[in-house]
């Protein structure tokens, strides 16, 4: 045993990784959330027919009682912050250039929401309780992506 | 212990690649298994969940993620996972959950999906070998196995021609399956004439990358009275580890299946498998695997498994059928969910509810095996009626 071996060419080593790449279906309720975002710039939401439980993202199925959830019913882009982060570093520990907030948005009637980035706002400006509007890229730029949506910002 | 009884099954077609989400296929055989048994999810007091690799599916603490798929919202849940031989462990997990009297209704949950994984899912296996003696070489299952089955072969002078009759018979059940993914009328040469991929493994020796679910509910005694009028019983389980270290063990002869065969026997008081198991499922990624299984289950001498297959024996109208389901070879394999559908294959076999796939007579009990992790796990259940 060698601590703190901070030079792994002091120990005899070889290089490697595993080599496997990942293609991941959206699922059923994926695709209709998706496809909501891309062709109309919409949210959708569902509810259980079983126990009322309302779910955004939409779920094929109720994860509390089983039932499978119905039509999926479109939703206004809006919503709350309820909680909120300003990141100040990448994932490799550098300054960012700009702090980043991100933010967890409940969307209005509802029973979920979004993790998702805040824009066009000072970070010292944002609250909890805040309101705030989605923006979706433009209809000719978005992919059938999450972020199709470039971020939330406060609602006019 | 108490006894535990298992009183609902289902599962998902098993198909190359599925729209469905890992969570999404977890529920509609976890949906079905319930629905089977007359039983909601309130019914339900703790979860099992059975998948292999996370980097099959692409994501990390796989467990955590099929949790909402396979019921566990507020209840007691665990994630098993012993390679290519979790299929048939998890109900064996499901089955001491039960059987400590610590929870009266398991629902069991095994999941896979191969489908994201690329190029192929190999790229995950490359990493299970050694890092210092056999990763550099870039190993993959297909030439590790073939190692094996050349061994097999070699010992007991079989050969390819008798090992391709267990595809043939298995992709021919199969075609009874409704969730099966290469069920097919072939003959021995159609076996040996496809492509050569490891001698002496040819494509279709072996099964292929799935995606899938299976789900089976278990029970105490008092509930399985209440709930069903044809409860299946657990009458054994049992599972084993061996050496991973190659060199120390000789291929020929799976013997980590014998002693997880022989613990199964001995908690289901079986003094001679070959008269008191009715039907077999053993695992057969491979279709030398089933030969090798049966022999490692002590359900023929060594060597012989293959002239029971030549005589017959081992057709869904033999005397000892095998993979009347049509296995791993013709249903699929989702790794997990193939093992369990094994086990759901006997609850329904037992119940005598499995359509055109059920085998003659009245089947008593049957034995379902898994065999996974470096070839070197045995997990075997037994169930009777």
């Amino acid at each position: 045993m060698r601590e703190k071996l901070t030079n792994p060419d002091h120990v005899r080593t070889w290089p490697g990784t595993i080599p496997v790449e990942h293609v991941y279906t959206v699922g059923v309720a994926g695709e209709a959330f998706l496809r909501a975002i891309k062709e109309r710039g919409r949210l959708v939401a569902v509810g259980c027919p079983g126990c009322g439980t309302d779910y955004l993202p939409p779920r094929l199925y109720c994860e509390r009682c089983f039932e499978k959830t119905g039509e999926v019913r479109e939703v206004e882009a809006r919503g709350t912050v309820d909680t909120f982060t300003v990141a100040h570093r990448d994932l490799e520990g550098h300054p960012l250039e700009k702090p980043q907030v991100y933010a967890f948005v409940r969307i209005d009637g509802t029973g979920g929401g979004l993790v998702h980035r805040l824009g066009e706002v000072d970070p010292d400006d944002v609250h909890i309780g805040m309101e705030v509007q989605a923006v979706f890229l433009p209809p000719a730029q978005r992919t059938g992506s999450i972020l199709d949506i470039v971020n939330f910002k406060p609602a006019e | 212990m108490a006894k535990v009884a298992v009183v609902g099954a289902g599962m998902t077609k098993f198909v190359r690649r599925a729209q469905e989400t890992g969570p999404e296929l977890s529920w509609q055989a976890a949906k079905m298994a319930l629905d089977s048994a007359g039983l909601t999810l309130k019914d339900v007091d703790a979860v099992v969940i059975g998948s292999a690799p996370d980097a099959f599916d692409g994501v990390h603490m796989k467990g955590e993620y099929l949790a909402e798929g396979a019921g566990a919202w507020r209840k007691p849940c665990i994630r098993g996972f012993v390679g290519g031989g979790t299929g048939v462990f998890s109900p064996i997990q499901g089955w001491y959950h039960v059987a400590s009297g610590q929870f009266d209704t398991v629902l069991v949950v095994c999941e896979e999906k191969m489908s994201s994984c690329h190029p192929h899912p190999q790229g995950a296996f490359i990493t299970i070998f050694d890092h210092i003696t056999e990763r550099p070489l870039g190993p993959n299952l297909l030439w590790i196995f073939a190692l094996e089955m050349n061994r097999y072969m070699t010992v007991h002078g079989i050969t390819k021609e008798e090992i391709a009759l267990v595809a043939v018979k298995n992709k021919k059940n199969a075609l009874d399956h409704p969730c099966s993914q290469l069920g097919a009328e072939l003959t021995v040469q159609d076996i040996l004439d496809s492509e050569v991929l490891a001698w002496p493994v040819n494509r279709l020796d072996v099964s292929p990358a799935s995606d899938g679910a299976a789900a089976i509910v278990m029970c105490a005694e008092h509930v399985a009275k209440r709930v069903s009028d044809k409860p299946v019983w657990v009458e054994g389980v049992g599972w084993h580890l061996d050496t991973a270290y190659w060199t120390n063990r000789d291929l020929y002869y799976p013997r980590y299946v014998e002693y997880a065969a022989r613990m199964a026997y001995e908690m289901a008081g079986i003094k001679e498998p070959r008269k008191e198991i009715h039907i077999v499922e053993p695992y057969d990624p491979f279709d030398y695997k089933e030969l090798h299984h049966l022999e490692g289950l002590l359900l023929c001498d060594r060597g012989q498994a293959a002239r029971l297959t030549a005589d017959g024996v081992t057709q869904r109208d033999g005397d000892l059928p095998v993979c009347p389901s049509g296995g791993l070879l013709g249903v699929g394999n989702p790794i997990a969910a193939a093992g369990l559908m094994k086990v759901c294959e006997l609850f329904w076999q037992l119940r005598g509810e499995a359509g055109k796939r059920q085998v003659p007579g009245t089947p008593r009990r049957g034995l379902a095996q898994a065999w996974g992790d470096l070839m070197q796990v045995g997990t075997v259940v037994i169930l009777g009626r």
